[in-house]
Formats: C-alpha cells, structure tokens, sequence
C-alpha cells in the first residue's frame, strides 16, 4: 500500500528533520504500509537530508525491512537456537504444506507471508512463531492449522 | 616520541596512527582498505603488526588503526605475522579470484594463489569489500554507492541497483579500488560507470577528455574562475597557470 503524498508528509514531519531519526522514519512507513515502497525511501531520504545510497544501505542492511510487499499477515517463525533444536524445521515444512510458501515469500492473494528470524525472545516457549503482533508458543503442528484455519475463517467473515 | 619499528627506532607524531608513521619512516606495512586519501578502516587486517610489551610477550595488533604511544616495539615482519597475512591473502583471493591490482601484487609478494575453488561459488568476484569506494563517494561528498545487504549477500551498490542521480560520474571509486572491480569504460566521447552513461568535456587544448559534463558542474560553485581554470585538462591548466606567473 503506497501512503498518500499528504498522509507521508505527516508521517514525516512527526520527526526532525535529521539524519539519525532515519531508523525510526523507516519503522514507522514500515508499519503503516507493510513494507517500504520505493518512492517513500526516496522521499524519506529527501526529507532526512542523507545521501540516498545511505537510506538504501541502511534498509537492505536491517532483516525487518522489506523492499517488497508483504501478505496481511506476516508470520515470522523463530530460527533461533532454541526453537532449532526444537525442530523448527517441522513447522516450516508444515507451513509450506498449508501455505505453499518458503520462507520469505509471499502468497500471491497477498494475505500471509512466511519470514524466518533469528530469535523471537520468548525461547521458553519455543518453537515460536508470530503472526503480525501476536506471539504462538510450544507450536505443534496441529496448532499451526488451528492458527491459519482461524485466520482464513476471518477473513472469509470479512468477504 | 620514539618508537621502535623492526629494530630501528623511529620518529612518531602524537595522535598519529602506526601505520602512517611506519610509513612517513620508510616502512612499507601492506595495507587494502588504507589508502593515501582514506583513513584505515581495520576492515582488510593486512596491516597486521605484533606489539611486543615490556616484558617481552607480543600481541597481534592491526597497524592503520592503532594510535602511537611512547616507547612501543613493533615487529611489522615476523614469521607469525607473515603467516597470518598469508592466510588473510588467501581467504581473500578465494573471495575474490578475478581480483587485480594491488591485491594480486601482495599475493604474488607473499607466495598465494587462489581460484575461488575454497568456497566453491562467486568465482567471478573481483570485490573485497574494503569499502574504500564507498567511503571515497562519501569523502567527496556524493555518496552514490554504498556497502548493501548484509551477511554473505554483502554488496557494493548505487540504490535500488539502478542509475544513482548522485553519482557524477568522476569514477574516483574505481581509481581507489585495490582489486580492479568496478567496471568503469571509457571511449572518447563516453564513460560508463555503475550502469549510467556520461558525456566527456575535451580540454580546450588538447582536446583529450578529461572529466564528465556532471564532474565540471559539481565543481563550478566550488572553484575561482571556473571558465578559465576547468576548460582545460590538468595537464594544459597547469601549463596556463605557469605562463600567466610568468608574466
């Protein structure tokens, strides 16, 4: 979702129009839009007043960022050690049974996304997984089709 | 203050760093992401040297970043640390086998060869990473290509992979490069560099080309008498400015 020109001057003028309130700025289109569509990284950086190159560095540098459009709900399955050795694995073969997604790809009626990450921080309750802000401990795999079946049944509600 | 280089003893400046007083005292320490114009970034560890303490015992320093103190004993060619820059050269030509330049010049030096076959992909490579263009772009104040991704995906780009609107063209980046790998053709007419095309201005003397119609515009507001003094090549400016003294 591309921000309206009024909508991201807003978002924008929230900071200073400082180099070092760059990560925040990103975070915050982030949020707003799913991802970082282009044209925002470009106008950011115009409006941070840093060298392009360095906006560009700086956003394919952090996993969290994504140059590309993103599902509605992003799922972001913990590969940090503990979950690991707790057979993460599994689980992502279970996702992409379900989904047809590997990691870092987007199903094409752009409503989940499948990303791994390095630790979540909750590794007592590991393996984990977390769709958008929720948090899914001690996953197994009928828990992961209790989740999705959950989602899609919202959204068919929604339709 | 005096220090102690490979046994002779000599003359160091306060805040300087090792490498460059090695260096100002006829030591050559070899060095990839140290350049003449650029600061050290400790990132290439060729300027590997070993400080040995009172005491005796010797630590394993990196020499472009390392401030100078008094009385310190450096030892710049060691056996260990020759081996140490022997394995340091051989993981970086396995990183980068087609690299040229300074780098095949330190591995002929030191006895290494590579061919990319350690780390079994990239063959192709020529970068290093040593960032010397990116800091070169930054230092003179455009900033068109920066160090990209992160981890094993690691790259020297313009953004979004595409024709940077900062970058003029100077291809000061490729003459900082120690291995060769930015490609950068000139014609006479043409030069094309991180996949943009600029225009070449011919000196009004001798009509060789010698900078891009986007470099002469970036410097107009920084130099006196831009018409007379960047119409020419530097070698035709310099004979100009030393006929007008004369008279």
């Amino acid at each position: 979702m591309i921000l309206k020109e009024e909508r991201l001057t807003q978002l924008l003028q929230k900071f200073p129009p400082e180099r070092r309130q760059s990560l925040a700025v990103f975070q915050d289109i982030q949020q707003e839009c799913g991802y970082l569509p282009k044209e925002h990284i470009i106008e950011a950086a115009r409006y941070l007043k840093m060298p392009l190159a360095e906006a560009y560095a700086m956003v394919t540098f952090y996993r969290s960022f994504s140059l590309d459009p993103r599902g509605k709900y992003v799922i972001k399955v913990c590969d940090g050690t503990a979950c690991h050795i707790k057979n993460v694995q599994g689980r992502l073969d279970c996702l992409k049974r379900i989904l047809n997604l590997d990691p870092g790809e987007t199903d094409k009626d752009g409503l989940f996304t499948v990303e791994t990450v390095s630790c979540l921080g909750a590794c007592a309750i590991s393996p984990v997984m977390k769709v958008n802000d929720v948090y899914y401990g001690n996953l197994t795999e009928e828990k992961i089709y209790e989740i999705l079946a959950d989602l899609y049944r919202k959204e068919m509600m929604k339709a | 203050m005096n220090i102690v280089i490979d046994g002779k003893t000599c003359e160091a400046r306060p805040g300087e760093y090792l490498w460059d007083t090695a260096r100002r005292n006829g030591i050559d320490i070899p060095a990839l992401c140290r350049h003449d114009a650029l600061p050290g970034r400790g990132c290439c560890r060729l300027c590997i040297v070993e400080n040995e303490n009172a005491v005796g015992s010797r630590s394993v320093i990196v020499s472009c970043v390392f401030p100078v103190t008094e009385g310190l004993k450096i030892h710049t060619r060691s056996e260990k640390i020759i081996r140490f820059r022997r394995i340091l050269l051989k993981l970086l030509i396995e990183r980068a086998p087609q690299a040229e330049g300074v780098l095949l010049d330190y591995c002929r030096e030191y006895g290494v060869a590579g061919n990319g076959e350690l780390f079994n992909d990239n063959t192709n490579e020529k970068c290093i990473l040593c960032n010397r263009c990116s800091r070169a772009c930054q230092e003179l104040g455009n900033s068109a290509i920066q160090v990209t991704q992160r981890g094993i995906d690691k790259i020297v780009a313009s953004p979004f992979n595409e024709p940077s609107p900062d970058c003029i063209g100077c291809a000061a980046c490729a003459r900082v490069c120690p291995t060769g790998a930015i490609a950068c053709t000139d014609t006479r007419e043409q030069r094309t560099i991180w996949n943009k095309t600029f225009e070449m201005v011919k000196c009004a003397e001798c009509g060789k080309p010698f900078a891009t119609a986007e470099e002469l515009e970036w410097m107009k507001p920084k130099i006196l008498d831009f018409e007379s003094n960047l119409a020419y090549c530097p070698r035709c400016r310099g004979r100009h400015v030393a006929n007008s003294a004369m008279v």
